[in-house]
């Protein structure tokens, strides 16, 4: 309790940091149990709206600030996830999931248009665009994909004229987030990744992390009373490394059996002998350095950032006071003790290597480990490629006060939900948990299925969301190459509304995405499926037509002209239309 | 068209009447001589990998060294939990896994099966694959006890080992579910359902966590103690429930990387020394097709493929010089090419007989046998119906509110109208009639039928043979619930009980309707009931071919007496027909059968019954509801040349 | 003759009344029993792709009754796709989930209902003797009770009516309009043709051959032929305004337009490529894009086809005709289901005398009965166990088309070779050939 305490505190603390200084980073270092570390980066540089108008970029990337210019984007979020947060382990998200996205790519933003068509005529030109610039496949958001979702999302800065903004919202739960889009990322800093705390960004360790999330969050700041508006740019990287994992040397990844000499064992263990060793459970907290954690020097920090007050403290790191941290470099650094000495801030030498050496310790307190607001699962129930049910599980862990939430899925159009089975279940009261309902139904090949719900959990009590679904069958140019694996679902993300987010970002939880596997054709059959099926159809119709246009006669009596001869064929027909009109 | 027409042709033929019996009879004869040629190399084909993906044993494999002492070490840990308590086991399990930083849980499980409670408990931990969204999942299974009732010492032991070694990689791009249930067969079935939400809350406690869509199980049965014992083979077991198999690729893929890249033999079907001869090939087949006939679970991961999860055990057999560190390769680079997959295992076969390790047949080279015998019931079943129509009285055409007269008709068309009489009743038949007793069979037979037939179709004879019929199908369900709801102890009793019972039950009954209703069992109506009830089983077994080929093989043949009895006043060949009907009563084929394979008759009965409530097994339906009522009708009807 | 037959219907009638009341009450018997004894059944066959479609299945209904009730339109969205009068009608039914008795006892009343129409249709005897026509073998017939209880008992029928699905509802229509038809009231065969038209489209088709049925049962019952024209064009005109009218009130139902599409275009454009007993759905899956448009127009042609050229060729028994047809839509149209089946099964019997000169009834009855076994069983062997392929099912419903069509052809063929009897007494029993 007290270290949830501590960590609002550090929230506050550094949402307060927030000045009008051009450009600001700052790496927060926070160990979590089962011997891994949360590393959130953060990079934020403020552009005046006049001068972004004329194309006057300072630290606001031109590349990025045109595309936003040309699609008419007054405020965006982009996400690149991978993994899953451990919420029952390593307690809240970072940002307090703020900065988070579902599994693969999340794209959300403000456009302004007069009408939907042409906001989504915008929205397309820059997914396209972003596409070409993260090299992801974020083309692919199209109207299938993309909703406009109601409750669940409230721009973060301060708007002018917001009766011409469009929200619109995608996601792509199948992309693979890799290197090539950390590139891009990194290009878009002004040290470009080769100072300051983006210099330990490196694509081997980012994306062997157990959890890691790319964000980059677009918004207009408006200083209230001065007309003086900003265009606030903030990147973020948080990212969960296995300390074991990541301290491997990068020259030898494979995780061999320790040497037999190495192996801690536990002596205490009756049968403990040279051929028999249980491995020791120390319960310490492991020793790591930056260096051997990202597995690069921390070149120093970026020149550009602010150099004076708490704004030039780059490197937090958020852990206990009693564990000892030896700073190396070879200029100086001030340290900074704040929020009850939970966390240390340290101001980085320009052009010098930092290192932060955490030697191994038994600790006497906990880690810094605040408790989520609310757990979320999602999982398919059923199997058979026909139909299913969606089941998610979320809970309120407080005891004293009720959360209010919203639910928002967005299902692709070939997985079609039964709103009527929708039921939502409380274990402690009967009485309803939906306050809103917000259903746009799918159609085929148009649009995909939009449902938020506003929910209330009361407190110490698990809401069970449960509704079937079908499954359609598509056609075999629709599939995939890897049509048997079955489709992606998106995450569905929970908006905590109350208790309120302490900053503009607010509370988020995001799911897992599911996997759906679907019906398959034989995908080798087209033509004999056409040359089977239509034979069936000639039968029935050859049959019926050459009785129905022919004429009986007796055996004996068959008449000369039909036995051969075209004249003889042709006055045959002749007659038999003649027969047929006048019905024969 | 033309095909119809020579068929048409054809039906003028006189001779042709004389015919089916033959037919029918060669239709067996091929149909149990075209099994006995698969083994050969012409029929068989040898096994091969068709899934790219998995590339088997392309993969260096690191486990060992150290952790070979940490094995060890878990080991006797597992062994100083077999004399513990559920609860203290699952404590520990679940503290080794927690110690590993895995996230673990357990389930509780309580079933009552013919009175008796089993309840026990499964333990699982889930590895996070860090390159894994949640969306697939493979699951490793030790149980705690194999299906010998031995504890699974090293099994488990290994199972832990692993979970440690593989926690260290970063290539696993799907989650990996450790289980280990309490037994080998009901705690992977209670899991599995959870898994699928397919429970009954009262019976199975559902899932704490899950993870995404299962691709594939392997369970490991190593019951080596804590001073461990080197094997010499690999007994890789794959039939499942109802005799659902895996995916061909799933199973060729453990025999050769344990035979291929860890130099450890691979055995199937308890064949431990196979030769390669035609016997050998035989007799693999023949437990094969047995096993799968039967549909009862062979191992932990029996329960898996129903839910369309391949599913494998590997158990370890003989005496020979490998150790629990080869095994422990083995299942690394089994996980290894499992982990390549890019889609859900669907390349290679699932309808398939093996002969040896590395040989098969597939469905379109076996189909055919069953198919034949099944049809040798419908040939049988026509001849019959022909047979009735063809009876002297009116009845034959019974539909026809008044008898045409056949004054102006060549013989030719006389017979030709005849048989269309016939067809036409039979098309009634086919319209209303012959799909009931499956509706009966969907509604278990509800008594209400009878009523509605009743007003049906008052005036017609065939109505009695209906009847008839219906009712043999309804006995079934009797002894088909108690068996599955007897109690344990009293099923054998019980089971000697029903053995007599039925033996005499077609006496009985002829005896019977002959006293009270002598009107009913006239020849005519004994023949429409013996061709329904032959055409029903012919159907039956013809779809059952397809679920599951080697019950339907096994019942198609023990059946084909069936196609073959009739009612003859000759009362020495209807004792002999009674006498040979007798032996093929079910009761006492199943009697036989245990006999033979020397098991006992009440551990079966109690099996049985855990399948019904637990695993959802179908066999006691083939057997209670296909099976006997066609022995039933069959028997009735020589029974009743008895009381002439 | 007509007289002759009507005092044969009437004696018959008599005779079978008290057969109808039992088989009637039997009939609703089961069917509640059923419904009660196994409340997972009804869903369970509502699940069932052969028994109900997508274009008929009661779960898609409770979602579209749902979003109604909710004020969300039902068209705009993938799942409802059947006619706008449903909606109001069944919310007034209260909600099968918690109250599912008034659901079974009015399915069960409609099958009644549908039963008792065909009985009528069966004692009006047209289907073998017309005022043109009247068959050599007309005395060999069935009493209108058992071709009900064959309606009634028909497992498909029953299937159907336990699985909840909308085609019950056409069914009873289809039947009415035949009923009425065949008694000559002209006023409620239009409503119910119309309504039958409304609800599933293509039996529109059965109009012409229905009111040819019509024209003829007028001539029987005022032994006047009313003139030909003036009855074509009143009939053809008060038919267009029914379904008009229906269409304009679920316009003003549902406040737009949109039913079209989701509805009737929904079933002329096939996008729902849910697997059921017909040819097509597989054929679409497979189809390459380009020609997508092609055939889909090539496929309503063919089925559309049949009726001109039967209505034309056997104008004289405008039953059978109808009868046929319903046998077509069985077989060739993009959302069949057993529930059509069923309907024509029940019909054919109605043709006892056509029996006799019928060739391959074995054939195709077995091949139906065999797969009406092996069809969910390799339906499970697909989706469920994963181990056999589309294909599999695919197969299954090419024999099961194959079937129904050969007892189409043949019993046509019976037809044709029952009216040359009559035309050509002396080639009665002799073998003929065609040309």
């Amino acid at each position: 309790m007290l270290s949830s305490l501590f960590f609002l505190l550090v929230n506050a603390w550094l949402v307060g940091a927030a000045a009008s200084a051009d450009y600001h980073e700052r790496l927060l270092l926070r160990p979590l149990p089962q011997d891994t570390l949360l590393a959130s980066f953060n990079f934020r540089s403020n552009e005046s709206a006049a001068a972004f108008e004329q194309q006057n970029f300072g630290y606001f990337p031109r590349s990025f600030g045109q595309i936003l210019q040309h699609a008419h984007a007054k405020e965006l979020h982009l996400r690149f996830s991978v993994g899953r947060w451990d919420a029952e382990n390593w307690g809240q998200r970072p940002w307090s999931g703020g900065r988070e996205g579902g599994t693969g790519v999340e794209l959300w933003a403000w456009l302004e248009a007069d009408t939907e068509d042409e906001a989504f005529a915008r929205w397309l030109k820059l997914t396209n665009a972003l596409s070409g610039l993260f090299c992801a496949s974020i083309n692919f958001i199209d109207a299938t994909k993309t909703i406009r979702p109601v409750m669940a999302f409230a721009p973060e800065g301060q708007h002018s004229n917001a009766s011409r903004l469009h929200l619109l919202h995608g996601t792509l739960p199948h992309e693979v987030v890799c290197t090539e889009n950390l590139t891009p990322f990194l290009k878009l800093l002004p040290c470009k990744g080769k100072a300051g705390i983006s210099s330990l960004l490196s694509g081997h360790k980012l994306f062997d992390a157990s959890f890691q999330t790319m964000a980059i969050d677009v918004r207009p700041t408006c200083e209230e009373g001065s007309a003086t508006c900003a265009l606030e740019m903030e990147q973020t990287v948080d990212m969960v490394l296995d300390l074991a994992r990541a301290k491997r040397p990068k020259d030898d990844p494979i995780p061999r059996p320790l040497p037999i000499d190495q192996l801690e064992c536990d002596t205490s263990k009756p049968y403990n002998a040279h051929d028999s060793c249980y491995p020791l459970n120390k319960g310490t907290q492991p020793a790591w350095t930056l260096e051997e954690v990202f597995g690069r020097p921390l070149k120093g920090a970026c020149p550009l950032t602010g150099q004076t007050g708490d704004e030039a403290d780059n490197l937090c790191i958020n852990i206990p006071p009693e564990r000892t941290v030896e700073v190396k470099t070879s200029g100086e650094v001030s340290e900074s003790r704040l929020v009850a000495d939970t966390l240390r801030c340290y101001k980085l030498p320009t052009g010098a290597d930092v290192d932060l050496v955490l030697p191994e310790q038994k600790m006497a307190t906990d880690l810094v480990r605040p408790k989520p607001g609310v757990f979320a699962a999602r999982s398919i129930n059923g199997h058979g490629q026909e139909r299913g049910s969606i089941q998610a599980v979320i809970s309120n862990p407080s005891t004293t006060e009720a959360v209010e939430i919203v639910y928002l899925e967005s299902l692709p159009w070939f997985m079609k939900p039964y709103l009527h089975t929708l039921r939502a279940r409380l274990d402690t009261t009967a009485e309803s948990p939906i306050k809103e309902t917000y259903y746009s139904p799918a159609v085929d090949r148009k649009r995909g299925t939009h449902l938020e719900l506003r929910l209330r959990i009361p407190p110490a009590s698990t809401l069970t969301l449960t509704y079937d679904f079908d499954k359609a069958i598509l056609r075999y140019t629709e599939y995939p190459p890897d049509a048997n694996r079955g489709f992606d679902v998106a995450p569905a993300v929970i908006r905590v509304l109350s208790p309120q987010a302490r900053d503009h970002r607010g509370i988020y939880v995001r799911t897992t995405s599911l996997l759906l596997p679907l019906p398959t054709p034989d995908f080798s059959m087209p033509y004999n499926v056409i040359i089977l099926t239509s034979t069936v159809m000639a039968l029935g119709f050859g049959n019926i037509f050459n009785l129905l246009v022919r004429r009986f006669v007796a055996v004996d009596e068959v008449p000369i002209t039909a036995a051969g001869g075209i004249k003889g064929r042709v006055l045959d027909k002749a007659y038999r239309l003649k027969a047929l009109v006048l019905g024969g | 068209m033309a095909l119809f027409t020579s068929i048409l042709a054809l039906r003028h033929d006189k001779r042709i009447l004389r015919l089916p019996p033959y037919l029918s009879a060669l239709c067996v004869i091929i149909g149990i001589g075209w099994l006995l040629v698969l083994p050969l190399d012409e029929y068989s084909r040898r096994t091969y990998i068709s899934e790219n993906a998995i590339l088997p044993g392309q993969v260096h494999t690191y486990f060992g060294g150290s952790e070979h002492n940490v094995f060890r070490a878990y080991r006797h840990e597992v062994h100083g939990l077999i004399d513990k308590g559920v609860a203290e086991r699952s404590e520990r399990l679940s503290a080794i896994f927690h110690e590993q930083n895995l996230k673990v849980a357990t389930q509780h499980y309580n079933y009552t099966v013919s009175n008796r409670t089993i309840a026990n408990e499964n333990v699982y931990a889930i590895l996070q694959g860090p390159r894994a969204d949640a969306t697939e999942a493979i699951v490793l299974i030790g149980a705690w006890k194999n299906m010998a009732d031995e504890v699974n010492n090293s099994g488990v032991a290994l199972v832990l080992t692993l979970a440690r070694y593989f926690k260290r990689w970063s290539l696993w791009s799907k989650d990996i579910i450790f289980l280990i249930p309490g037994d080998s067969t009901i705690g992977p079935q209670a899991w599995v359902d959870a898994y699928h939400d397919g429970h009954d809350e009262r019976y199975v406690e559902s899932l704490k966590i899950k993870s995404g869509a299962l691709q594939a199980a392997v369970a490991v049965d190593y019951p080596a103690g804590p001073w461990g014992h080197r094997y010499d083979k690999l007994h890789v077991v794959y039939d499942g429930i109802n005799g659902q198999l895996p995916n061909l690729d799933l199973f060729n893929t453990a025999v050769h990387i344990s035979s291929s890249q860890m130099g450890v033999g691979s055995v199937i079907q308890r064949m431990w020394d196979h030769k390669d001869t035609y016997k050998d090939r035989l007799q693999t087949m023949l437990r094969g097709m047995l096993s799968q006939g039967l549909g009862h679970a062979t191992g932990p991961h029996s329960s898996f493929i129903p839910y369309h999860v391949d599913a494998i055990t590997l158990v370890t057999v003989g005496n020979g010089y490998h150790d629990e560190i080869t095994l422990g390769k083995t299942l690394e680079s089994l996980f290894r090419s499992l982990n390549n997959l890019l889609e859900h295992l669907h390349q290679s076969f699932f309808f398939y007989l093996l002969l040896q390790h590395k040989r098969f047949v597939s469905i379109g080279t076996y189909l055919p046998s069953a198919m034949l015998i099944a049809i040798n019931f419908s040939i049988t079943a026509m001849a019959l119906w022909v047979k009735s129509g063809r009876s002297p009285e009116p009845i034959a055409n019974p539909a026809s509110t008044q008898p045409k007269n056949p004054a102006f008709k060549t013989p030719a068309e006389k017979q030709k109208d005849a048989k269309t009489a016939e067809e036409e009743d039979e098309k009634k038949e086919k319209k209303d009639a012959p799909p009931r007793p499956t509706t009966l069979i969907e509604k278990n037979g509800s008594q209400s039928i009878h009523p509605t037939a009743s007003t049906q179709i008052s005036e017609r004879t065939l109505l009695t043979p209906l009847l008839l019929l219906l009712t043999a199908h309804t006995i079934g369900l009797l002894p088909l619930y108690t068996f599955n709801n007897w109690h344990a102890p009293a099923l054998p009793a019980l089971y000697i009980t029903t053995a007599n019972l039925t033996t005499l039950l077609p006496l009985i009954i002829s005896f019977l309707l002959f006293w009270n209703f002598p009107t009913i069992l006239t020849p005519h109506t004994l023949c429409l009931l013996q061709s329904f009830s032959l055409l029903l089983l012919g159907m039956f077994l013809a779809a059952l071919a397809t679920l599951n080929f080697s019950l339907s093989v096994i019942v198609g043949s023990v059946c084909v007496p069936l196609s073959f009895v009739r009612r003859t006043r000759h009362v020495g060949l209807t004792a002999a027909q009674m006498l040979g009907l007798a032996l093929l009563n079910p009761c006492m084929v199943v009697q036989m059968g245990t006999k033979l394979l020397g098991v006992s008759l009440a551990q079966v009965l109690v099996q049985g019954a855990v399948g019904w409530h637990v695993w959802g097994l179908w066999t006691q339906v083939v057997v209670w509801l296909v099976w006997f009522p066609a022995w039933l009708v069959g028997a009735v009807v020589v029974a009743s040349g008895m009381w002439e | 003759m007509a007289i002759d037959t009507r005092q044969a219907i009437d004696t018959r009638q008599a005779m079978d009344t008290r057969h109808k009341v039992l088989l009637f009450g039997a009939a609703a018997a089961v069917r509640l029993l059923l419904f009660t004894v196994f409340p997972a059944l009804p869903d369970l066959l509502a699940g069932r792709v052969d028994v109900s479609t997508p274009v008929t299945s009661f779960k898609r209904l409770q979602e579209g009754v749902f979003l109604y009730t909710h004020n969300v339109s039902p068209y705009d969205g993938g799942v409802y796709h059947q006619a706008p009068l449903l909606l109001p009608l069944f919310s007034l039914l209260p909600n099968p989930a918690h109250a599912p008795l008034a659901t079974n006892v009015f399915y069960t009343a409609v099958d009644l209902a549908s039963a008792h129409a065909l009985a009528q249709v069966a004692d009006s005897g047209f289907a073998s003797v017309t005022p043109w026509f009247a068959s050599p073998r007309r005395h060999l017939r069935w009493s209108s009770a058992a071709i009900a209880a064959g309606f009634l008992f028909n497992p498909f029928t029953i299937a159907t009516c336990l699985a909840r699905s909308t085609s019950a509802l056409t069914n009873l229509a289809i039947l009415t309009a035949m009923a009425k038809a065949s008694q000559g009231a002209s006023f409620t065969f239009i409503l119910a043709a119309a309504f039958a038209a409304y609800m599933a489209m293509h039996p529109i088709l059965l109009f012409p051959p229905l009111t040819i049925l019509l024209y003829h049962a007028r001539t029987r019952n005022s032994k006047t032929t009313p003139s030909v024209s003036p009855f074509v064009i009143s009939h053809t005109l008060g038919f267009c305004t029914a379904i008009a009218a229906l269409l304009t009130g679920s316009a003003f139902l549902t406040r737009s337009w949109d039913f079209l599409s989701a509805t009737y275009g929904v079933r002329l454009l096939l996008p729902d490529l849910t697997p059921n007993v017909g040819l097509w759905w597989y054929f679409f899956i497979e189809m390459f894009d380009s020609f997508r448009d092609f055939f889909l127009a090539v496929f309503w042609l063919h089925a559309a086809s049949y009726m001109p050229g039967l209505t034309i060729r056997l104008h004289k028994q405008p039953l059978f005709v109808a009868c046929t047809l319903t046998g077509v839509f069985a077989i060739f149209t993009p959302y069949p289901s057993i529930a059509d089946a069923a309907l024509y099964l029940s019909l054919v019997p109605m043709f006892r005398h056509l029996f006799p000169l019928m060739r391959y009834t074995f054939l195709a009855s077995a091949s139906i009965l065999y797969t009406s076994f092996l069809g969910p069983a390799f339906y499970h062997l697909w989706i469920y166990a994963g181990s056999g392929n589309a294909n599999f099912f695919y197969a299954i419903t090419l024999v099961w088309s194959l079937g129904l069509s050969v007892i189409l052809g043949d019993s046509l063929y019976a037809a044709l070779r029952d009216e040359l009897d009559v035309e050509r007494p002396e080639l009665r029993d002799k073998e003929v050939r065609r040309i």
